[in-house]
């Protein structure tokens, strides 16, 4: 008794804010743990079986990594999916950020432009499909007759495998543009005017009030949206299979394979959960080890208004 | 399967395409007729199609009321892109529907694994003799030693030459026949080419089932895989020489890489004939509709050019059948449905509905007739179903290596023989040892 | 901190004030709208496509107008073929409506009390709710279904709700939110003997306006749009929700483009319609009214 009562604090008034606290977070935690925590861990277990939905499984123990280790298809996916990070986090980030930016200030038509923005949130995949597969058609599409200008006709887009991620990462960025401009419009909010007016007291410009005011003051919400975007940017999946939809699902010999589309195709397509239960797993420990060094090294650029214990 | 075989089959088909003719006379001897069900009970079933959803919640209905009142079927529509998935995560729970669609190319996995019920003993039963239904459309559904078959066939589709008359009169050419070879397929093709335009002959290398495995099929090689599924056919002689024969009609510019025409599908070869940017096209029969409906010039349809040497042409056959789950719960009831859906009288509700061609051999020239009056050879496709080629019976393996296989030869341009060899190198590793 | 630069209070909130700040503001809205058109094609499209006929659907070049307009009937056939495409709205509607409200209370407080309160196991417990961000849902579908069936629930509201109540992308968007609050004002409302669910009722979320606005945006979308779980949990005539409806409409061999952006458009404008009302939270100042009221 007394061991959980030090462990809860040494004061009193500790204890009560403990129970407080995980009394507030008790009906999230529970449902999440029951809803995806108990599948997440049946999936994991999955990971050390062969099993084909239609026959038991059968435990085969670390068989699944071993193969893993040595299947060219994964490693191929695994740098797909590394090298789109690479080409969307950084530039989805900052756009989102620019365009919040300049969404924030009073332009003309500004709800309407916010709105435009927005749209490919909602906007149908299929109709985003349709259009984009048209957008990278070497000849009669948009973008090819563009190029075409400039003497670059009939590029294969959707089929060279060294090009095929460039429509990938350019599809994922223009999705996920609009929900990361919404929570940095929520984030710009926060930010007390007063401290705009001291700083332009101080004899700030406007470069200044954004590298000094805003930046900082932003940092939490950019923090959340990176953090986000690279969860995101490892689980790209819907863009590879529509994208390559009409060409060949994944890729020309998978050259458009991520880990999220291999596990998926491993699954359903090859019927081996187990293997594919031990890509997620492992996809999983990448995505968390990244997170983990992010949460550590916020401490170093997140600047929290008030932390309190 | 030999030659042998194939002549019987032939034999077969075409002896029980005659007798059509005089059973839809004589009504009081049905190809295939319908029984009463032993109990009724509960069912569940699946489809993909939003018209057969339609067409077949239209035939249960009739079973109820005329073969099995009081049975209750919760017929439920799932969405065909997921379709699989669905089934395979139901699979998970041991939660099959009673009754479903299922396609010659994944029935493999499904029987491979006994999650399918043997219909051959309800078969018999009932007196259904299940040859009436022609080799090339169930053959595919038979499984075992005894080949039984575990699927009462719904529809079939096969594919043929679709061709836009407008540009065969505007080169001064004679539309083609069912007579031509490929050479005069070739020659047509190099004619009826106008770069100035923007114009191609022929699009036909498309994905396996409208695509390149008809020519591969119509040297005689099996396309893809074997018929005992023991090896990659696409290295052999006939597989090269038919693509090889498309990629030299390609590199001479009378036909539209992929990315040209926009994807690797045949829809998108079709899309691109209806645009009025190739003149001919490989097409299935699924496509007769909407060709129907939307093309805004004068077309037609003939069977495929014949190898020259072969003398054949041998398309694609392809067939939809229904299936019961061998864990179901009212197995009995399911296969009587299965009957019913299958029979004369349930058929009739397909051959109606016009669109894909319904299965019992006795309703073709009904659904030839439902088309109405479009002046299309649509017997084509009927006048093929004598001589056509099952669908290689692997989905994990069409869908991946299919259309890299197309890609490769006919848009990257990587040489028949590296591209055929890439893809048996895949194919091996998936074959049952 | 910042250099004297001796200019004259600018709080940046006023359209004209100097030529190079006119130049500036006129590139950022010429870049605005660059970038606009191509956030808006596919919408364009969509809408175009959902007015066209059948025997305009495949057209090279895409063309934007249809020739023979044909909203109406493409409409009408859309309610003719897709069974209860209304119930299918109605059942959306309802599972949107039931995940937010679940979410905006179960992620409120969980946030609120790792925001807020030290206990142990916090900072893993936080950790493991992201993990579960981390794993794709198509590798946990199978045993989703698995989970459900065994609860009993496959086929019922409850599973297409009841497990949308929780979130972690909530629970952590509303945590970095109520970290921005200003302590002080929390402590003054305890001062004055408010128990934490009040501070968090009177204060804390009142000074959150913004970034509710947002999580009202993305869950309501999201819950709105999914697709997959309902799929796997609940699909039938009764329960089926809107997406699926709309994917219902493609065949095997058909893809019936104009019936699907109808659906899709349809499907969009409630959406639409939220983020215009919504998205004036995500005005300036509003945040710093809460202290006013």
């Amino acid at each position: 008794m007394t061991m959980i009562r030090n462990a809860l604090g040494e004061t009193p008034l500790a204890r009560r804010r403990a129970l407080w606290g995980l009394a507030l977070v008790a009906p999230n935690i529970l449902g999440l743990f029951f809803f995806f925590g108990v599948p997440v861990l049946a999936a994991f277990a999955t990971s050390l079986t062969e099993w084909n939905v239609l026959k038991p499984a059968e435990f085969v123990g670390l068989a699944n990594f071993v193969r893993l280790a040595n299947d060219a298809r994964f490693w191929q996916a695994l740098g797909n999916t590394v090298r789109l990070l690479l080409m969307v986090v950084p530039t989805g980030v900052a756009l989102s950020l620019g365009v919040a930016l300049l969404l924030n200030q009073r332009v003309p038509f500004r709800t309407l432009l916010r709105t435009v923005y927005f749209l490919p949130v909602v906007t149908s995949t299929v109709a985003a499909s349709v259009v984009w597969t048209w957008i990278f058609q070497p000849r009669y599409g948009l973008l090819g007759n563009a190029l075409a200008i400039f003497g670059l006709r009939d590029v294969n887009w959707l089929t060279r495998p060294d090009l095929v991620l460039i429509p990938i990462a350019v599809v994922t960025i223009w999705q996920r543009l609009g929900f990361d401009m919404v929570l940095f419009l929520a984030g710009l909010q926060t930010i007390p005017r007063e401290l705009y007016e001291a700083a332009t007291i101080d004899g700030a410009n406007r470069w200044q009030r954004f590298r000094f005011v805003t930046l900082p003051m932003l940092s939490p919400t950019t923090f959340l949206v990176s953090v986000l975007a690279i969860i995101n940017a490892f689980q790209i999946f819907d863009q590879v299979y529509i994208m390559t939809a009409r060409t060949s699902r994944g890729g020309v010999g998978g050259s458009a394979s991520t880990l999220a589309y291999y596990l998926y195709d491993s699954a359903f397509g090859r019927f081996e959960y187990g293997y594919a239960s031990a890509v997620a797993l492992v996809l999983f420990l990448i995505i968390l080890a990244v997170t983990v060094v992010q949460l550590r090294l916020q401490r170093r650029w997140v600047y929290y208004e008030s932390e309190h214990g | 399967m030999t030659r042998v075989r194939r002549f019987a089959i032939v034999a077969i088909a075409l002896l029980s395409l005659l007798l059509s003719g005089m059973v839809v006379a004589q009504e009081d001897s049905p190809t295939i007729q319908a029984q009463p069900c032993a109990e009724p009970g509960q069912l569940t079933m699946w489809v993909w199609d939003p018209v057969w959803a339609e067409v077949i919640g239209n035939a249960i209905n009739a079973w109820q009321e005329d073969y099995c009142p009081g049975a209750e079927v919760e017929l439920i529509q799932q969405p065909w892109e997921q379709y699989w998935d669905l089934l395979q995560t139901n699979a998970a729970g041991g939660d099959l529907p009673d009754v479903f669609n299922m396609s010659q190319d994944r029935f493999y996995f499904y029987a491979d694994n006994d999650a399918l019920l043997n219909l051959q003993p309800y078969w018999d039963e009932y007196g259904v003799d299940t040859t009436v239904w022609g080799t090339g459309l169930v053959d595919p559904y038979r499984w075992g030693e005894d080949g039984d078959l575990y699927a009462g066939p719904v529809n079939w589709d096969t594919v043929a030459l679709f061709y836009n008359k407008d540009m065969f009169d505007a080169a001064g050419l004679d539309y083609p026949t069912a007579d031509w070879t490929w050479d005069d397929f070739a020659s047509a093709a190099a004619a009826l080419t106008d770069p100035e335009n923007d114009v191609y002959g022929a699009s036909v290398y498309t994905e396996y089932q409208a695509g390149y495995a008809n020519w591969i099929a119509a040297t005689g090689t099996t396309p893809v895989v074997d018929a005992e599924r023991t090896q990659c056919t696409l290295t052999e002689p006939g597989s090269i020489e038919a693509l090889t024969f498309l990629k030299d009609l390609l590199d001479q510019g009378y036909m539209p890489s992929v990315s040209i025409q926009g994807g690797a599908n045949a829809n998108d070869a079709f899309n691109y004939w209806l645009n009025e940017r190739v003149a001919m096209v490989s097409g299935g029969s699924w496509k007769l509709p909407e060709a129907i409906a939307n093309a805004t010039f004068n077309w037609d349809v003939v069977q495929l050019p014949k190898h020259p040497d072969t003398g054949i042409s041998r398309p694609i056959l392809h067939s939809v059948g229904y299936v019961a789950a061998s864990n179901s719960d009212n197995p009995d009831l399911a296969a009587n449905l299965i009957l019913y859906l299958s029979s004369d009288e349930g058929q009739q509700f397909f051959a109606e509905a016009g669109g894909v061609a319904p299965a019992n051999p006795a309703l073709q020239q009904q659904w030839v007739d439902s088309f109405g009056d479009t002046g299309v050879n649509i017997s084509a496709f009927v006048d093929a179903l004598p001589d056509t080629q099952g669908v290689t019976p692997f989905a994990e393996i069409w869908d991946v290596m299919n259309t890299d296989l197309v890609i490769n030869i006919f848009d990257l341009g990587m040489s028949v023989e590296e591209a055929t060899q890439q893809a048996c190198d895949f194919i091996v590793t998936q074959l049952p040892e | 901190m910042v250099e004297q630069q001796g200019r004259a209070h600018d709080a940046g909130m006023t359209w004209a004030r100097s030529i190079p700040y006119i130049s500036g503001r006129v590139i950022s809205f010429l870049i605005l709208v660059a970038g606009a058109v191509i956030m808006v094609l596919p919408f364009v499209w969509m809408v175009s496509t959902a007015c066209k006929p059948a025997s305009e659907l495949q057209r090279l070049p895409v063309r934007f107008v249809p020739e023979t307009p044909s909203c109406l009937e493409n409409l009408n056939t859309l309610y003719a073929t897709s069974g209860g495409f209304n119930r299918y709205l109605l059942n959306s509607g309802l599972v949107t409506v039931g995940r937010t409200i679940g979410q905006l209370v179960t992620c409120s407080l969980a946030a609120y009390g790792f925001a807020r309160f030290r206990f142990p196991g916090r900072n893993v417990l936080f950790a493991l709710s992201l993990g579960l961000l981390m794993v794709p849902f198509q590798a946990i579908v199978v045993q989703e279904y698995l989970l459900l069936r065994q609860i009993g629930w496959l086929n019922t509201f409850a599973a297409l709700i009841v497990p949308g109540m929780f979130s972690a992308f909530a629970l952590f968007l509303l945590r970095q939110a109520f970290l921005q609050v200003p302590i002080e004002l929390e402590e003054a409302a305890i001062i004055d003997g408010a128990n934490p669910l009040q501070v968090l009722w009177k204060v804390t979320l009142p000074l959150s306006g913004p970034a509710l606005a947002a999580f009202a945006v993305i869950t309501v979308q999201a819950a709105w749009n999914d697709f997959l779980f309902p799929l796997v949990a609940a699909n039938t005539p009764e329960t089926r929700v809107v997406t699926i409806g709309i994917a219902l409409l493609q065949g095997e061999r058909s893809t019936p483009y104009n019936l699907i952006m109808m659906g899709s458009f349809l499907a969009t404008l409630p959406m639409l319609a939220l983020f215009v009302l919504l998205q004036r939270y995500f005005i300036e100042g509003v945040a710093m009214s809460g202290l006013k009221r």
